[in-house]
């Protein structure tokens, strides 16, 4: 392969072409390295082409690391078996990982990446909930009132741990339910809303006091994930009465670890 | 990549001990991401293709032949977990949905997200075997040897594959003038 200089340098031969990229990866000889350095010395073309290299070959290195999701870890753990524990997968699965290997494993990745979705977040002012509200809602928009209309308190559960501590109250107001989420953690933390088979979709968070990083929702599940002192509700409406008294399970993570896990009861009696 | 403690972990976890599993998930879960990403172009694919990638290893693992390296071994089911992903994805939609029209836009500076996503861009537009050398290499940080045994190939063919890629590379990316290599 001859490269042909856009300023119409002549054509540098494939075995000089090799020279520089073993340069570049420092695979190349004293001997070699000094032939190399005449010829850039003296070709304009192998000159530019070193460049050209050498710049490409510095943006891919300078390509940043990416942190993997927060919730990547324990999802993988919660999902493996390991073979002197269970020789199948057909033991019964952890919650996350009930959702997971059932969906993912058995039905293919490919599915499982379509329907990913990511939701923004939006600043809510303080407004009541009302029947008309709950009907108008849609996508990633929920109403709620500070100081009364909050809908009735079904379930709670209350976090008092080294590194996440809070509290999550569940309401209902007709086919609307809300989360109310304050939590404070020293590090990054993330709470995991199971939906799948609930009868329940998620229809939004909005911020109180103090924001949530990122949400997302994978096959019925909402990572909401954030850090320091984090106050929001999450939305969500009825789907399906016939599928809604199984309870809600929330999985909290701080750090990476699992920290607790609790079940909210969607029904109050 | 550590081999010998690796060797230990892997040895617990055939024994069923969770802790050496997590430490490996633990040890391999961002350059397996990273890798993913790299080729796959997209983050929720990445994630997707790493939980499949372990679930892969610890499925397996009591068949794992120590003989291999356990980071090649990885690396091998993370380049073909995300070029499978890519192809079950070509089937639905053209890679280029959505990604390269906020690259055409006027010339002006770069700021370096910028740069990354055009090269991100650049990369996605080389073919899988041109793109999982050029990961291997540039962003995983293995040597010739390691991707030669991680892709089972010849050196001289890894050679001759990245050296083909960064002059694909190269032109892509002078063909947008806002992001000619050297600004």
């Amino acid at each position: 392969m001859n490269e042909h200089n856009e300023i119409g340098q002549a054509p540098v031969d494939q075995r000089i072409q090799e020279l520089l990229n073993r340069s570049i990866d420092g695979d190349i000889s004293a001997i070699e390295q000094d032939e190399l350095d005449q010829l850039v010395a003296t070709s304009p073309a192998v000159r530019t082409l070193n460049g050209e290299l050498r710049a490409v070959t510095r943006l891919l290195d300078e390509l940043p690391e990416l942190d993997p999701p927060q919730y990547l870890q324990n999802a993988i753990e919660r999902q493996v078996r390991l073979p002197a524990q269970n020789n199948t997968h057909l033991k019964k699965p952890g919650r996350l990982g009930g959702w997971l290997s059932a969906n993912w494993l058995r039905t293919g990745f490919a599915l499982a990446a379509g329907v990913v979705l990511t939701v923004s977040v939006y600043e809510m002012g303080s407004e009541p909930i009302t029947g008309e509200d709950s009907t108008r809602m849609v996508g990633t928009m929920a109403k709620r009132d500070l100081n009364g209309q909050q809908g009735e308190l079904l379930d709670s559960v209350r976090l008092d741990t080294d590194k996440l501590n809070g509290l999550v109250e569940l309401r209902q107001k007709a086919d609307l339910f809300t989360l109310d989420v304050q939590l404070n953690s020293e590090g990054p933390s993330e709470l995991v809303v199971n939906l799948a088979g609930r009868g329940l979709e998620f229809d939004g968070v909005s911020r109180i006091q103090d924001p949530v990083d990122a949400v997302s929702v994978v096959d019925g599940a909402i990572h909401l994930a954030s850090s320091g002192e984090q106050h929001y509700t999450v939305s969500l409406r009825r789907i399906s009465k016939a599928q809604g008294d199984e309870p809600l399970e929330l999985d909290f993570f701080a750090d990476n670890e699992l920290i607790q896990q609790a079940e909210l009861n969607v029904s109050k009696f | 990549m550590h081999k010998d403690n690796d060797a230990a972990l892997v040895n617990d976890c055939k024994r069923g001990d969770r802790r050496a599993m997590s430490q490996l998930v633990s040890q391999y879960q961002r350059p397996v991401f990273n890798a993913a990403y790299r080729i796959l172009g997209n983050k929720d694919d990445a994630a997707d293709a790493t939980q499949t990638v372990f679930l892969k290893v610890f499925e397996h693992i009591a068949d794992y032949d120590q003989k291999f390296k356990f980071f090649s071994w990885v690396y091998r089911i993370t380049v073909n977990e995300s070029l499978n992903q890519v192809k079950k994805r070509r089937a639905q939609e053209s890679l280029d949905d959505g990604q390269a029209s906020p690259w055409q836009g006027p010339a002006e500076a770069l700021d370096s997200k910028r740069i990354c996503r055009r090269v991100q861009d650049a990369l996605m537009l080389l073919n899988d075997e041109y793109r999982s050398v050029v990961v291997l290499k540039h962003i995983s940080g293995c040597s010739y040897q390691q991707i030669s045994e991680i892709l089972q190939l010849p050196e001289k063919t890894v050679k001759s594959r990245l050296y083909s890629a960064r002059q694909l590379l190269k032109t892509t990316l002078q063909d947008d003038e806002t992001a000619k290599p050297g600004h």
